[in-house]
C-alpha cells in the first residue's frame, strides 16, 4: 500500500474506498464471529468449512464471508449471521453450515436453524428482534460484526479514520479537549474520572520538556470480563484513531498500548493493525504529511492483576516491577521515565472518535446527565445469554439481566449481581431497580469497575464468593503496602475459618473492622477497593455469614466443611442417605433400615411423598448427570422391612412420677414429637380432632400415593404403652389449653396443621359445586363422599392442585378434569413427575390463564369466566409476573370447581390459641421463636405447617423432632438455645469393589408406575417397588461423598503412627 | 511558604516539605515504621497516616510522602486515624510479635489484646534494608521478589551477591529485630530476639566481643550492674 503524504490525498483515498463498496451490488454476507471466544467453540472449523464449500462449488461471485472479531452474542458461538437480512443462526455444527450457506444464498430463512426461543416457540428472523440485542444501543461494539479487524480498508469502509480527518483538518487540539470535556465522558475503566478533564491537565502539564505519553489500558484482568478485549480484538483500528487524536489533544508523541499476554489475539490483530496504519501513513513521524508525530508501541503485561493500576502500569513499562506508588503526583504530571502520561482505558478510547464524529452534544444525548454514553459490559455467571453487553449508562440492572441477559440459567433464581471484578461488590435482586451509573452503584457498596458483571443463583454461596474474591485479591496484592497485603490475608482467613464452620460471632465484627481500615488506609485502588466484596455481602447477606457461624448451615451447598454430604445436610432430619444407600449396595436391607429409621419415624410414609431435596442436592446430579434414586431405594428398603422389627433405643424408663406433654394434632409432626418425648421418658396424650390421626397424610394425600395401610402401620409402629391417643377431641371444642396445665400437663405442643384452603376473593365462591381443596380430599379420604363431577375444574399450580385432580378423575361421576393455572409449567410449584403423572392420565394443564368470574345458575356453580395471561416483568423473586391481556376474556364450561391455590391454618383451632394469649402472624399462623419453637405462652411449644403455613411432610417430622428436644430442655430447665453442630459423616462403611463391574450404570433408575389405563380407575397405589437388581445397579452409582470425611480406621490407625513419629 | 492547618493550628511550612516533617516541625508525633530520615519515603507500613480534608470527604493519606498542600487541613490523630493505626499495630503485632519496636508501638497505643491466629514472622516489607543498601550503601545488593503473600527480601536468584560488602547496614536499619539480632545464624545468635527476657549474652563470656547494635540494652545495664 502506497503511503499517502497528505490530508486532502487520505480525503480523496478515502472516498474511493467508500464509493466502491458501495458500488457492489448487494450480495449476501456470511458473517463469522470468530474472537477468542468464537475460536474456542469451534469457529475456525465453520469458517473452514464456509470457505471449502464456496471454492468447491464456485460460489465465490454470489456470496461473500467476513470473519469479526467477537460480536458479544458469546453464549450462541459459533454462529453465523446472515447479511442483509441479519438472520442469525446459533450454535451451529459443522454439518449444519452448508444449509446456513444455501438459505444465505437462495435468500431464504432456514427455519430449523434460525435463532429461535423454544420456552414460547418463537422464531426470530432478524437479529435485531432478538430480546438480547433489542434493548441495546450497540454504538461501539456495533462495529465489531461490520468489520474484519485485521483490514484496514474494511474499517474505512466504515467510516473509520474519518473523525481523524475531521480532526487534522481543524487542527485545534483545544477544541478536540473543549468538545471530549462536553460529551461528559468519563473513564471507562472503572474510576469514572472525566476524559476530558485529564486530557486538559495533561495538555497543560509542563514537566516533560515536551514529551508526553498516552498509554492505552488493556490490562483487564478481572476474572469473568473480557470486553476491553473484545473491543482489541475486534476493533483494532477503532483505539488506535482515538489514541492518535487524544496524542493530538494533549501533545503526545508517542503511545503505548499495554495489553495482557494472556490476550495473544489482541495483540495479533492490534500488531498488524498499527503496521497498517503506519503503512498507510497515518502513524509515523509525520502523519498524513501534518507535521504531527505519533507512535504507537504495543507492551505486554506479564500477568500481574496490580498492573492494570495506572502507577504500577507504568512501573511495568519503565521496566520495573508492577508496584504502585504513593499518588501525588499523578502520572498527569509525572508519569513513565518522569513525563507527564495520561492512561485511558481501551473503551474511553473507543469513544473518542465516535464524539468527535457524532459531536459533543449529541453524544451527550444518550445516557442520564453526569453519565452519558453507553457502557458496555461482560454479563456473566448463572445467566442464559453469556456475553458482552452494550446498554446507555443509567440503564437499570433488571433490565440488562432479565431482558437482555434472559434470566437465570439453572432452575433456581438470581439472587446477586458482582459488579467490577474482584474489588467490586454484590448487589442483591431486590435492588435491582438500581440504575447503573457510576454513582449509583457507588451508592450501593460496588462499583462500576470496568464491566464485569457475574450473576449468581440460589446455588451461590456469599461467602464462599467474598473468599474466593479475596483468595485472589490476596495472591494478586503486589505485598508493598502492609495494609493490602496482611490485610487482604487475614481477612481471606476470617473467611476461610466462616466458610469452614469455625467461625464466631466475634469473627464478623473483626472482619468488617479490619474491611474497613483496608479501604482506608491502602496505597492504591486495588488495596481501597480489595474490602468491597467483604463489606458488600456483609451488607446485603449478612444473614448468610450468621447461617455459617451460628447453625453451621451453608443454604447454597458449596461450603465443604459444612455440608458434608450433600444428601445428608439437605435432609431436614439429617438422613445419612449416604449411609443407607452404602448398606444397600451391600445387600444389607436391615441395617439399612435402621439408618433409616433412627432419623425419620415415617419411613414408609417418606418414601412415597417425601419431596426428597436430598436428590436435588445429590452430586451425581448438581456436576451434570442425573442424582441417584433416594427415595424410591427408600421405598425399597421400607418395602422389605416390617416397621415393627426395629425397636427405637428407650433412653429413659417411666414410672408414675413421669412428667407429663399434651401434643394437640396427631399428624407427622405431632406424632414425631410424642415418640421422641416418649422415648425419652415422658407420658404424652395426643389429641386428634378427626376419627383417625395421620393428619394431612390421612386427609390430604390420596391414596393412590399413599396406601392407608402403610399410614396405620407406621402410625401403629410409633405409638407404645406411653402414649395415649384420644380421636375426635378438638382444641377449642372439646378441651382448651389452660385446662391441660390445669391437668397436669407439663408442656403443651399445637401441630394442628393448615386445615382451610385460601379463597380466591372471588364472588360466589360459596356457591354449590365450588370446593376447597382441603375440603374436598378431606370430604373423600375421611368419609369417602364424592364431591366432584362432570367437568371439573382446579386452579393452582401446586401439588395439591394435583392431588385434587387426580382424586377428582378417579371420582365415579367425573368427565374430564382441568386444571388452571396462571404462569407457565415451569413455574409450576408442584413435583415434576407429580405434573407428569397427571399429564399421563390424560388431565389437561391450562396455563396462562387466570379466573375472573364464578358463574352461576340457581345458585349452582356452571362455568368458570377465566381470562389470558402474558409473562411480565420479572419481580424481584425472580419469577416473571402474570399480567392479564385485555379483552381475552372467555368461559370455560365446567360442573365443579376446586380451588387449591393455598392453604391457611385452621381458623377454629387459631380461635382459641388467640384467646389463650398465644400470638398469632398476620398469615394466621403461630408466631414461635425460629430457634426454639416456643410460643409467645410459657410451655407451649408450636410446630409443623400451624407454624411454617403449608409444608412438606419431611419439614413437619423435623420441626416435630425438633420440638421433642426442646420440650426436654424446658421441662429439664434446661438453656432451648443449644449450639448448632457440624452433622459430616462419621461411621465408615466399605465400598463395594465395582471395578470389574460390568452391571455398572450411568443413568437413573425408572421408577416404575402401574400401567396408565389400569391406575386411572381405581385408588390403587401408582408407584410400584424396584427389584433388588434394580437398586442394587441404583445403590452403585452414589458418588460416596461421605469418603471424603471418614477413613477406615486402619488407615486412621497408621496415619496417627505417622504422626506420632 | 506555604500555609495551612494543623490539628487546628495554623501552621506554615516551606514548599515540597512533606505532612510528616511538617508534624515534627510543630511537634506532633506520628509513629512510624518504613520512615527513616535519609532514606526516600515509600509509604508502605501505613503506620503514618494522618486525615486530610474536611469531613464527610476527607481521606487518609500516608504523612511521609504526601506533602502538605496550601490550605489543607490535616489531623494527625483523629479519631479514624488512630483507629487505623491501632488495626495496622494489631495486625503487625499479630505477624511480628516479637519485634521490640513494634511492641513498644502496640503498648503505646493500648493494644492489649490481639484478635488474629498468631504469627511468627521475622520481616514486615517495610523495605528500610532494600532503600539502606541502595541509597546509603550504594550497593543495591537486596531487593524484593515476588508479590502479595510471597513477597520477599533477598538477592537476585537467593545467592550471595557480589555488590553486597556485608557493611550490615541492613541489619541495622530492620524494624523487626530478628535479623539484628540472631544475624544470618542463629545459632550464634547474639539475644534469640527482644522477646526473650533474658539474653543469653548476660551469662555467655563469648557474646562480649560479639558486635551488637542494642543500644541502650537491658542485658548491658545489668552486667554493668553485676560489675
Amino acid at each position: 500500500m502506497r503511503s499517502l503524504s497528505s490530508v486532502e490525498e487520505f480525503c480523496d483515498f478515502r472516498g474511493r474506498v467508500i464509493s466502491e463498496t458501495n458500488f457492489e451490488p448487494e450480495q449476501p454476507t456470511l458473517v463469522v464471529s470468530s474472537g477468542t471466544c468464537g475460536q474456542a467453540s469451534g469457529s475456525n472449523d465453520i469458517i473452514r468449512i464456509i470457505k471449502k464449500y464456496i471454492i468447491e462449488r464456485s460460489m465465490g461471485e454470489k456470496i461473500k464471508l467476513r470473519i469479526t472479531g467477537c460480536q458479544g452474542f458469546c453464549e450462541m458461538n459459533p454462529f453465523i449471521l446472515v447479511e442483509p437480512g441479519y438472520q442469525l443462526y446459533p450454535k451451529l455444527r459443522m454439518e449444519d453450515v452448508p444449509r446456513v450457506i444455501e438459505a444465505a444464498v437462495g435468500g431464504f430463512i432456514d427455519e430449523g436453524l434460525i435463532y429461535q426461543n423454544k420456552k414460547i416457540q418463537k422464531s426470530y428472523h432478524c437479529q435485531n428482534d432478538i430480546p438480547f440485542f433489542n434493548k441495546q444501543t450497540r454504538t461501539i461494539l456495533g462495529n465489531n460484526q461490520k468489520i474484519d479487524p485485521i483490514r484496514i480498508l474494511n474499517y474505512i469502509e466504515q467510516d473509520g479514520y474519518a473523525t481523524l480527518e475531521k480532526v487534522l483538518l481543524k487542527n485545534d487540539p483545544n477544541w478536540i479537549i473543549k468538545e471530549v470535556i462536553k460529551s461528559g465522558l468519563r473513564g471507562r475503566g472503572g474510576a469514572g474520572f472525566p476524559t476530558g478533564k485529564k486530557w486538559e491537565l495533561a495538555r497543560a502539564s509542563q514537566n516533560g520538556n515536551g514529551q508526553k505519553y498516552i498509554v492505552c489500558n488493556c490490562d483487564e484482568g478481572d476474572p469473568g470480563a473480557y470486553m476491553d478485549r473484545g473491543l482489541l480484538e475486534g476493533n483494532p483500528h477503532a483505539i488506535i484513531e482515538g489514541m492518535i487524536i487524544a496524542a493530538i489533544a494533549i501533545g503526545a508523541t508517542k503511545g503505548f498500548i499495554y495489553v495482557r499476554s494472556e490476550y495473544p489475539l489482541a495483540i495479533k490483530h492490534t500488531l498488524i493493525a498499527i503496521r497498517q496504519a503506519k503503512d498507510l501513513g497515518i502513524l509515523g513521524k509525520n502523519i498524513l504529511g501534518t507535521g504531527i508525530a505519533f507512535d504507537i508501541e504495543i507492551i505486554k503485561g506479564a500477568g500481574a492483576f496490580v498492573c492494570g493500576e495506572e502507577t504500577a502500569l507504568i512501573k511495568s513499562i519503565e521496566g520495573f516491577m508492577g508496584e504502585p506508588r504513593q499518588r501525588p503526583p499523578y502520572p498527569i504530571e509525572k508519569g513513565i521515565n518522569g513525563k507527564p502520561t495520561c492512561i485511558n482505558n481501551v473503551e474511553t478510547l473507543a469513544n473518542v472518535p465516535v464524539i468527535i464524529k457524532q459531536g459533543a452534544a449529541k453524544y451527550a444525548e444518550v445516557g442520564i446527565p453526569g453519565n452519558t454514553g453507553t457502557k458496555i459490559f461482560s454479563l456473566v455467571g448463572k445467566i442464559k445469554n453469556t456475553g458482552l453487553v452494550e446498554v446507555p449508562l443509567g440503564t437499570k440492572i433488571s433490565e440488562v439481566v432479565y431482558h437482555i441477559g434472559g434470566g437465570s440459567s439453572s432452575k433456581t433464581k438470581i439472587k446477586a449481581i458482582q459488579t467490577g471484578g474482584p474489588s467490586g461488590g454484590c448487589i442483591p435482586a431486590s435492588m435491582f431497580d438500581t440504575s447503573i451509573d457510576y454513582d449509583s452503584l457507588a451508592k450501593v457498596g460496588s462499583i462500576m469497575g470496568s464491566g464485569g458483571m457475574i450473576v449468581m443463583d440460589e446455588n451461590t454461596c456469599m461467602v464462599d464468593v467474598a473468599k474466593y474474591f479475596m483468595n485472589f485479591l490476596k495472591d494478586e496484592s503486589c505485598g508493598k503496602c502492609f495494609t493490602c497485603r496482611k490485610g487482604t490475608q487475614r481477612m481471606y482467613e476470617l473467611l476461610d475459618d466462616i466458610s469452614k464452620g469455625k467461625g464466631t460471632l466475634e469473627h464478623l465484627d473483626l472482619l468488617e473492622e479490619l474491611a474497613h481500615v483496608v479501604k482506608d488506609t491502602t496505597m492504591c485502588g486495588l488495596g481501597q477497593s480489595a474490602s468491597n466484596p467483604v463489606l458488600s455481602t456483609l451488607r446485603y447477606f449478612r444473614h448468610e455469614y450468621e447461617r455459617h457461624i451460628i447453625q453451621k448451615k451453608c443454604d447454597a451447598f458449596v461450603c465443604n466443611e459444612l455440608v458434608g454430604a450433600p444428601c445428608q445436610s439437605a435432609c431436614p432430619v439429617g438422613t445419612e442417605a449416604w449411609r443407607y444407600v452404602a448398606h444397600i449396595a451391600r445387600g444389607e436391607y436391615e441395617s439399612a433400615y435402621t439408618v433409616i429409621r433412627e432419623a425419620n419415624p415415617f419411613p414408609s410414609v417418606c418414601a412415597r411423598v417425601c419431596d426428597h431435596q436430598c436428590e436435588q442436592r445429590c452430586r451425581a446430579g448438581t456436576s451434570g448427570g442425573d442424582p441417584i434414586a433416594i427415595r424410591a431405594l427408600k421405598r425399597f428398603i421400607t418395602d422389605r422391612i416390617d416397621p415393627s422389627t426395629y425397636i427405637p433405643e428407650r433412653e429413659a424408663t417411666i414410672n408414675k412420677d413421669s412428667p407429663s406433654v399434651a401434643v394437640v394434632g396427631a399428624g407427622p409432626s405431632g406424632l414425631t414429637t410424642a415418640h421422641f418425648l416418649s422415648l425419652k421418658g415422658y407420658k404424652v396424650t395426643v389429641f386428634e380432632a378427626e376419627n383417625e390421626p395421620g393428619g394431612m397424610l390421612y386427609c390430604a394425600i390420596p391414596s393412590y400415593r399413599l396406601p392407608r395401610d402403610t399410614i396405620k402401620k407406621e402410625i401403629a409402629s410409633l405409638l407404645n404403652e406411653n402414649i395415649t391417643l384420644k380421636c375426635n377431641t378438638a382444641l377449642g371444642r372439646d378441651f382448651d389449653i389452660d385446662q391441660l396445665f390445669k391437668d397436669g400437663f407439663s408442656a403443651v405442643m399445637l401441630a394442628i396443621g393448615a386445615h382451610k384452603s385460601r379463597p380466591l376473593g372471588l364472588p360466589n365462591e360459596d356457591a354449590e359445586g365450588v370446593y376447597p381443596s382441603i375440603e374436598f380430599l378431606k370430604a373423600f379420604n375421611l368419609y369417602d363422599k364424592q364431591l366432584a363431577k362432570g367437568r371439573v375444574g382446579i386452579i393452582g399450580g401446586g401439588n395439591s392442585a394435583i392431588d385434587a385432580a387426580r382424586t377428582a378423575l378417579r371420582q365415579k361421576d367425573v368427565d374430564s378434569v382441568t386444571i388452571i393455572y396462571r404462569r407457565t409449567r415451569e413455574e409450576m410449584p408442584a413435583f415434576t413427575e407429580e405434573i407428569e403423572a397427571a399429564d399421563q392420565e390424560g388431565i389437561e394443564i391450562k396455563t396462562l390463564i387466570s379466573p375472573t368470574r364464578i358463574i352461576t345458575t340457581n345458585g349452582v356453580f356452571s362455568g368458570l369466566e377465566c381470562i389470558k395471561n402474558e409473562l411480565g416483568d420479572t419481580d424481584s423473586s425472580g419469577r416473571r409476573k402474570p399480567v392479564p391481556l385485555e379483552r381475552t376474556e372467555h368461559i370455560l364450561k365446567l360442573d365443579t370447581l376446586i380451588v387449591a391455590i393455598s392453604e391457611d391454618s385452621g381458623v377454629d383451632s387459631i380461635g382459641p390459641a388467640r384467646s389463650s394469649k398465644i400470638e398469632i402472624t398476620d398469615w394466621n399462623t403461630i408466631k414461635v421463636d425460629e430457634n426454639t419453637l416456643l410460643t409467645s405462652r410459657q410451655g407451649v411449644f408450636a410446630a409443623g405447617d400451624v407454624v411454617t403455613g403449608p409444608n412438606t411432610v419431611i419439614d413437619a417430622i423435623a420441626a416435630g423432632k425438633k420440638a421433642a428436644m426442646m420440650i426436654d430442655h424446658y421441662i429439664k430447665g434446661e438453656k432451648l438455645d443449644q449450639p448448632a453442630e457440624l452433622k459430616l459423616p462419621q461411621i465408615y462403611i466399605e465400598p463395594v469393589n465395582s471395578e470389574s463391574d460390568k452391571t455398572l450404570s450411568p443413568v437413573r433408575v425408572e421408577t416404575p408406575r402401574a400401567s396408565v389405563e389400569w391406575r386411572k380407575r381405581n385408588f390403587a397405589e401408582v408407584e410400584v417397588s424396584l427389584s433388588i437388581e434394580e437398586a442394587t445397579i441404583e445403590a452403585k452409582r452414589c458418588l460416596r461423598c461421605d469418603l471424603e470425611f471418614i477413613q477406615p480406621d486402619e488407615i486412621k490407625e497408621t496415619q496417627a503412627v505417622a504422626g506420632g513419629k | 511558604m506555604i500555609s495551612f492547618t494543623l490539628n487546628g493550628l495554623d501552621a506554615s511550612v516551606e514548599e515540597g516539605t512533606t505532612i510528616l516533617e511538617a508534624a515534627k516541625f510543630y511537634g506532633f508525633p506520628i509513629p512510624t515504621l518504613c520512615f527513616m530520615e535519609g532514606l526516600s519515603p515509600y509509604g508502605a507500613c501505613r503506620l503514618c497516616v494522618v486525615e486530610i480534608g474536611e469531613e464527610p470527604n476527607s481521606k487518609l493519606v500516608t504523612s511521609c510522602t504526601h506533602p502538605v498542600e496550601e490550605g489543607i487541613r490535616i489531623r494527625t490523630a483523629s479519631e479514624r486515624v488512630l483507629r487505623a493505626r491501632r488495626m495496622i499495630l494489631e495486625l503487625l503485632l499479630a505477624s511480628c510479635p516479637q519485634s521490640k519496636v513494634i511492641q513498644d508501638l502496640a503498648s503505646a497505643h493500648n493494644i492489649r489484646k490481639q484478635r488474629f491466629k498468631q504469627e511468627y514472622e521475622d520481616c514486615i516489607l517495610c523495605g528500610l534494608c532494600v532503600r539502606m543498601c541502595a541509597e546509603q550503601m550504594m550497593g543495591k545488593a537486596i531487593g524484593f521478589q515476588g508479590r502479595g503473600e510471597n513477597r520477599t527480601i533477598g538477592t537476585p536468584f537467593n545467592i550471595k551477591s557480589d555488590d553486597c560488602r556485608l557493611c550490615g547496614g541492613c541489619i541495622y536499619v530492620c524494624p523487626a529485630c530478628q535479623l539484628r539480632c540472631t544475624y544470618v545464624d542463629p545459632e550464634k545468635a547474639i539475644c534469640g530476639g527482644c522477646a526473650n527476657l533474658s539474653p543469653p549474652c548476660i551469662e555467655k563470656e563469648q557474646f562480649n566481643d560479639m558486635m551488637c547494635y542494642m543500644e541502650p540494652c537491658v542485658a548491658c545495664e545489668i552486667k554493668d550492674d553485676k560489675k
